[in-house]
């Protein structure tokens, strides 16, 4: 969807604050947003409509608040959503349910252990033969949808040339509706001229990682 | 089980607005009470999450990859055929290592890494982002005009080093090889590491100083 987290090549944002502690966390929340995030996470929750569930949260806290807080936030709709609690009940503290059964409690070494079970991978079997080869020009699709997707507006209606090919993934934009389905997926380099123009360096490039249903045969 | 509902969630993201307090700290605490409340998290194990990610998940497990692909050839080789595989031989799988793609600046050509749809990254090998790599600023422009952004870094780059950005849209998440500096022959894979930076990993920082070690 062309909403307010689809932010390439927009204009208006100021320089980047490049100053900033060394310390992997800013705040004592965020630590505890990114712990609750490795073990909280329902699994009926998955990756790609979490994604949309933070794409949106209103333009101007998506802009102004606070990277964990947006965590916070995507995490409290899509549980409320799930019916994980109610809003009474995170506003209470207080469960109207009895207890499930606690979690047992990890160490230092399981944890760290735990982190290496952690890689997930997205590639799939599928029985259709890629549609694309490596080497191949494609063009983007022009139009995006009003669901959750994975090709930013300023990479629609582009040519690029297809650099890799990774087998299938998991496609988000179904995916994110609890449909599973995968597509064949490709890293396409677009150069810099076809994305920003004449004034680009002929040199640079940007590349994406793309889905089979975003490109068409150039 | 989720609705899939675009404007439940809408309408839920509202009411949160409204009632819950504005401060993240709190509402990052109402999040934990309730799941605590509900069996869903355990307090203690956040604890230690928290502790394994500031002291031993962070950026110096990339900075060892990239150090022994200097020294390693072979090891190199097979960093930029399947860098998940890769850094598994170094123990170091974990969140979002999946899919792992290992990109090599040159004299010529220099890679920068970001992610303008969310702000996905190679927690397992570089740790916590920084707050830059997750801001509208870093998003929007470093796609458009990359040379701007990598100056505001301190990158000068002169017109005839191509840049490629590399945009994480899928599950791949990305690593620079910066380049190995000069005068650095000899020296072991501890001491190499300690010149690799988080940023030059990222692609916000290039040439990367040898004093100090």
């Amino acid at each position: 969807m062309d909403g307010i987290h689809d932010l390439g090549g927009k204009r208006g944002y100021g320089p980047v604050d490049v100053n900033e502690p060394q310390e992997p966390f800013h705040a004592e929340y965020e630590g505890r947003e990114w712990g609750m995030s490795r073990t909280a996470r329902a699994s009926s929750i998955t990756i790609d409509w979490w994604r949309h569930v933070r794409e949106l949260i209103p333009a101007d806290d998506y802009l102004n608040r606070p990277y964990f807080d947006s965590w916070a936030q995507t995490d409290m709709a899509a549980m409320i959503d799930a019916g994980l609690f109610s809003y009474e009940e995170l506003e209470s503290g207080v469960s109207t349910t009895p207890p499930g059964a606690q979690i047992e409690t990890m160490d230092y070494d399981a944890v760290l252990k735990h982190n290496t079970t952690m890689a997930s991978k997205f590639d799939r079997p599928v029985e259709a033969p890629p549609e694309f080869a490596v080497g191949q020009n494609i063009v983007t699709n022009a139009a995006g949808h009003a669901g959750h997707t994975r090709l930013p507006e300023y990479a629609r209606g582009k040519v690029g040339i297809i650099i890799s090919h990774h087998g299938a993934h998991s496609f988000p934009d179904d995916c994110a509706k609890g449909i599973e389905t995968a597509q064949h997926l490709y890293t396409v380099s677009f150069s810099a001229t076809e994305l920003w123009g004449a004034n680009a360096n002929p040199n640079d490039s940007v590349s994406l990682d793309l889905w089979e249903d975003y490109l068409a045969a150039k | 089980m989720p609705s899939y509902d675009p404007k439940k969630i809408t309408k839920i993201h509202q009411h949160l607005h409204s009632h819950l307090p504005s401060d993240p700290a709190l509402r990052v605490k109402a999040l934990e009470t309730i799941l605590v409340e509900k069996g869903l998290v355990n307090s203690e194990n956040i604890d230690r999450w928290v502790e394994v990610y500031a002291d031993d998940i962070g950026p110096k497990r990339g900075a060892h990859v990239v150090a022994r692909a200097w020294i390693d050839p072979a090891f190199k080789a097979r960093l930029l055929k399947d860098g998940s595989k890769a850094v598994d031989e170094m123990g170091f799988t974990g969140p979002a290592s999946g899919h792992l793609k290992a990109v090599e600046n040159t004299r010529d050509s220099h890679n920068v890494v970001v992610c303008t749809l969310c702000s996905c990254y190679p927690f397992a090998i570089l740790g916590m982002a920084p707050n830059w790599y997750k801001t509208a600023a870093y998003r929007s422009r470093i796609v458009r005009e990359p040379r701007a952004v990598l100056a505001e870094f301190g990158v000068e780059l002169s017109e005839d080093v191509a840049v490629h950005v590399w945009d994480s849209t899928a599950e791949l998440r990305y690593l620079v090889i910066p380049e190995r500096p000069a005068g650095t022959e000899g020296m072991s894979e501890d001491d190499l590491a300690k010149l690799v930076t988080r940023n030059s990993m990222i692609g916000t920082d290039r040439d990367l100083k040898t004093g100090d070690v």
